[in-house]
């Protein structure tokens, strides 16, 4: 079956499943009468709208095929990704001086042009130092230094 | 994961704290963190910038403003709630967070009587009832006999559900036994906005708020809620003059810090910023803006914050109203 | 001539040295905070705000709005250099823009936003000289009924930002619309989708959604390609627009000058929609519409322009009405009243220096970021030609940064990870991230509007129609909702055909 494979299938599964989630969530929100539209009225509406603009799309995917899904690229996914939440995970404990040069090193390694080098470690370490000064320092962004495991 | 690296985290920091005693000669020896848990640029941010920016001088260290905004500043409170009782993390918020969000918001991760200190209320201000420029009714008495002629008719905005000025409105209509429909905007200005257009009938606002466009003719101001009358109006009533006992609301800004604070880092701290809400630098400014200035103690601040909580309190129960979750 | 007298004591105000100097500081800094990702006006100007005190009023309202203007030029050169659009009017920017960012043509580009909002703040700056307080009464006839229409319109104007699917397009709106509605209901108080969060109370910010759908997403998708081609850019051709270029961009920019400019006075919001409403009326009224969305010039200087003319209009209300458009110009007016002047309709009269100052300020300091943005352009465009895999983890890290200012906690950054997968995979599926985020800045409002249009008028839905601005909105929202589907309908009858 090719219309496993379509972007619209994938598309409308994505519709689908958000639309249920926002339905099931909001099941309890009171829905009001239309003078006075209670706080469940938007999200049901938008919804079903959701969940039918899926199902269209999934139904296009199987008639019409159209192209298939290309590959989703697991490594940098998980590595930039991974660095964003390296970097929120241990800002508390290491510090922006530790944590801040790891998850660039971390987020670099998603690119294969990377290599780790005494030069890519400098610039790691000069860009730190420029975002420390300008955000801790400068505009006062309250990001510990040097976190709780070094007494910061 | 998050949890428990956030459980490792708290434990180090609370390792590192507890192995130094506080000694209030110290204090303070490292900068101290003002919790502000509203976003910047809103009426407790600039309370609590303008406080600390004329107090800084007389303190030895920083005072570092720091916004934590969320959920009428319940998100802020709660952090300030949980902090170590050392004076190096004290928050600046409003009646909301104080008060009604203990009534309002059951879920809240603080109690403001059982896990804050007060340091001083800073400022108050009553509110006004204003009605659009074209409004048939010139005094309280017609108002009130208008909003008997048409029951749950007239539109009152108001600067969001649950704010203060929404419950002022509950309180009237309580008090006067009169019904209207509430019609609640995202802040005070486009509740204001749409009063001016003629596009809602009335609303309870902040005096300083209001005060220009009433001069301008395009609001009529009624009555105001201050237990005496607003110097930018001598000659509106309050509605206590009018017979209507129980009105006297203010909306209302204060330093508190987290429950425990040892009690010469409390009164250290009450002193500086009394004093600088006190001085000729910015009492002037913060009564411009239409606050009146408290600056009371901390123990006096403690009873009225209680006194505040339980009459909210009261008000959301018999207007029976909640924010459904 | 009055208006000439006005002027000239503006002129004299404006230029008197130290005000120069203030200005100058203000667009800088502004400029600066709107380069750096998730650091907006407000925050800034909250910071500022007591240090003003030592200046007289006009030199400190002078700083504060050289900041605001500065800070939405800064926002859009994020949005063309790495497609981060800091501020939610620069999202339309970053469509266009960045795509002739990867033809190399950045410097083009930036040019092109430097020229566009220039001309559009003399314009506008004009306009308020001559009818600020004229003006003021349209920013009171629009009620929640109009409010809504125009939200209305709006978000029909979005399904034509989308250069692929229809029907991605609809359903990214709805998506959007659906994020939009997390946080506190405004009506009643409800907490909606925050599935325990308090974090979530307030809402996902923009900033958030933005920087994680937008910028992480699209650099999951630049990395996939990188050493097949040179990585994200192609050799850069020309700093500065030709003369060709100009010719091409004087349309769009008056156009988008004039929508702005009408726009900008609606306090409610209106000056949020000067953007995508030049752009959508740009691919409208183009006889090529589909260059839009891979690097048409008129796609940059339309929206530039829109958004720079609402900027300096949305102060109308501000200054003769004293009612903000937006908490930047609430903290204007705070620092007016602590100067001791009352905002409102006798500003102009008891306070000519000020007032006319302000206005001609305006003006120089548009000037000054024209001056002060050309030169860099070179510099801007040297940074984006470092090798990517340089510059994309620097990026990731002022990302997170700039989202963990928001709020000052750690919650912003999982967040925007999370968005940035999710736009990951939808760019993998073809599904343009813009509408999204279009639907989720116009979703809240238009809900707001709605419900409380309909509390108004007891449940009334016709009074959308027997009110006349809020009718004529309503009536072209229809006629341009029947221009977009009637292509779409004919070429899917042509296909019918063609498969017979």
């Amino acid at each position: 079956m090719q219309g496993y494979r379509t972007k619209d299938f994938w598309a409308g599964a994505v519709y689908v499943a958000l639309g249920l989630t926002a339905f099931l969530l909001g099941k309890g929100y009171s829905l009001g009468s239309a003078a006075r539209m209670g706080p469940g009225y938007f999200p049901m509406v938008l919804s079903g709208l959701l969940v039918l603009i899926g199902l269209i799309s999934i139904a296009r995917g199987f008639l019409s095929g159209g192209e298939a899904v290309p590959r989703i690229h697991i490594r940098p996914a998980v590595l930039v990704i991974g660095a964003t939440f390296f970097f929120a995970a241990t800002i508390e404990l290491l510090g922006a001086a530790i944590a801040l040069p790891a998850a660039l090193i971390m987020a670099a390694m998603a690119s294969r042009l990377f290599r780790i080098s005494p030069f890519a470690m400098l610039g790691a370490a000069a860009f730190t130092i420029f975002c420390l000064a300008v955000f801790v320092k400068g505009l006062g962004v309250p990001m510990p230094m040097f976190g709780a495991l070094f007494g910061g | 994961m998050l949890k428990s690296l956030h459980a490792l985290a708290g434990g180090v920091a609370l390792l590192c704290a507890t192995a130094m005693p506080i000694v209030a000669q110290d204090y303070p020896s490292k900068p101290v963190t003002v919790i502000v848990p509203f976003a910047p640029g809103g009426a407790s941010d600039t309370i609590a910038r303008l406080t600390t920016q004329i107090m800084q001088p007389n303190f030895a260290q920083p005072l570092v403003i720091e916004n934590k905004p969320g959920a009428t500043g319940a998100v802020g409170a709660g952090e300030v709630a949980r902090s170590k009782p050392d004076g190096y993390t004290l928050m600046q918020a409003s009646i909301g967070t104080y008060s009604t969000n203990l009534t309002l918001q059951p879920d809240a991760t603080y109690d403001a009587r059982k896990d804050l200190d007060m340091l001083t209320i800073a400022v108050r201000t009553p509110n006004a009832l204003v009605t659009r420029p074209d409004f048939p009714a010139n005094n309280v008495e017609e108002f009130v006999a208008e909003l008997k002629k048409k029951p749950d008719a007239l539109l009152f905005a108001s600067s969001g559900a649950g704010s203060s000025d929404h419950l002022t409105a509950e309180l009237f209509w309580q008090l006067t036994g009169t019904t209207a429909i509430h019609v609640p905007y995202k802040g005070g200005a486009p509740a204001q906005t749409d009063v001016m257009g003629g596009h809602a009938d009335a609303s309870f606002q902040n005096v300083g708020a209001i005060a220009n466009f009433v001069k301008e003719g395009k609001m009529k101001i009624l009555a105001v809620t201050g237990e005496t009358r607003s110097p930018a109006f001598p000659d509106v009533p309050t509605f206590k003059e009018l017979g209507i006992e129980g009105l006297d609301v203010y909306s209302w800004q204060a330093f508190s810090g987290p429950k425990g604070l040892p009690a010469d880092i409390r009164t250290k701290l009450e002193k500086g910023l009394t004093e600088a809400l006190n001085s000729p630098d910015l009492k002037p400014k913060l009564e411009a803006m239409g606050y009146e200035i408290v600056a009371n103690d901390g123990a006096a601040a403690d009873a009225f914050v209680a006194q505040e909580i339980d009459r909210w309190a009261k008000v959301i129960k018999d207007g029976n109203i909640k924010l459904e979750n | 001539m009055e208006i000439l007298a006005n002027l000239g004591l503006g002129f004299e105000t404006a230029f008197s040295f130290w005000n120069l100097v203030y200005c100058l500081a203000g667009v800088f800094l502004g400029t600066a905070i709107g380069v750096l990702p998730g650091l907006g006006p407000t925050a800034t100007i909250a910071m500022l705000l007591p240090v003003t005190f030592g200046l007289p009023p006009e030199t400190a309202l002078i700083m504060l709005a050289g900041i605001f203007y500065g800070a939405q030029y800064g926002g859009s050169t994020t949005a063309i250099l790495v497609n981060l659009p800091g501020e939610s009017s620069s999202v339309v920017t970053a469509l266009d823009g960045y795509q002739m960012a990867r033809k190399g043509e950045a410097g083009k580009a930036l040019a092109t936003a430097a020229i566009g909002s220039f001309a559009a703040g003399t314009v506008s700056t004009i306009l308020i000289a001559f009818f600020a307080p004229a003006l003021a009464s349209v920013a009171l006839s629009f009620g929640p009924h109009e409010y809504f229409s125009l939200m209305v319109l709006g978000l029909i104007a979005s399904v034509v930002l989308a250069s692929g699917s229809l029907l991605h397009a609809l359903g990214m709106i709805v998506a959007g619309l659906i994020f939009g509605l997390i946080g506190t209901d405004v009506n009643t108080g409800t907490l909606r989708y925050t599935m325990g969060m308090p974090e979530l109370a307030d809402g996902i910010s923009f900033v958030v959604l933005a920087m994680g759908i937008f910028g992480l997403g699209e650099i999951l998708v630049n990395l996939e390609h990188e050493g097949q081609r040179s990585t994200a850019l192609k050799k850069i051709t020309g700093l500065m627009p030709s003369r060709a270029d100009l010719k091409q961009i004087v349309a769009p920019v008056t156009r988008g000058t004039a929508l702005g400019s009408v726009l900008g006075i609606l306090p409610g919001g209106g000056a949020m929609l000067a953007s995508f409403a030049a752009y959508a009326l740009e691919k409208k009224a183009s006889k090529t519409p589909e260059r839009f969305g891979h690097g048409a010039i008129e796609g940059v200087a339309a929206p530039e322009a829109a958004n720079n003319a609402g900027a300096q209009t949305s102060f109308i209300p501000m200054l003769t009405l004293g009612l903000p458009s937006n908490p930047v110009m609430a903290l204007m007016i705070g620092a007016m009243i602590m100067q001791g002047i009352q905002p409102g309709p006798s500003v102009i009269e008891d306070q000519p220096v000020l007032f006319w100052g302000l206005i001609v300020s305006m003006w120089v300091g548009n000037l000054m970021l024209l001056v002060l943005n050309l030169p860099m352009i070179g510099l801007w465009v040297r940074m984006i030609s470092i090798p990517y895999h340089y510059l994309f983890p620097c990026i990731v890290a002022f990302c997170a940064i700039g989202v963990f200012s928001l709020a000052n906690q750690t919650f912003e950054i999982w967040l925007m990870g999370i968005f940035g997968l999710l736009g990951y995979v939808l760019r993998k599926l073809d599904c343009e991230p813009a509408p999204l985020l279009l639907g989720f800045i116009l979703g809240p409002m238009l809900e707001e509007h709605l419900r409380r249009a309909m509390l108004v008028s007891r449940g009334d839905a016709t009074t959308f129609l027997t009110r006349p601005i809020s009718a004529v909105l309503i009536i072209v929202s229809v006629l341009l909702l029947v221009s977009i589907l009637a292509p779409a309908v004919r070429s899917k009858r042509e296909e019918a055909f063609v498969e017979d």
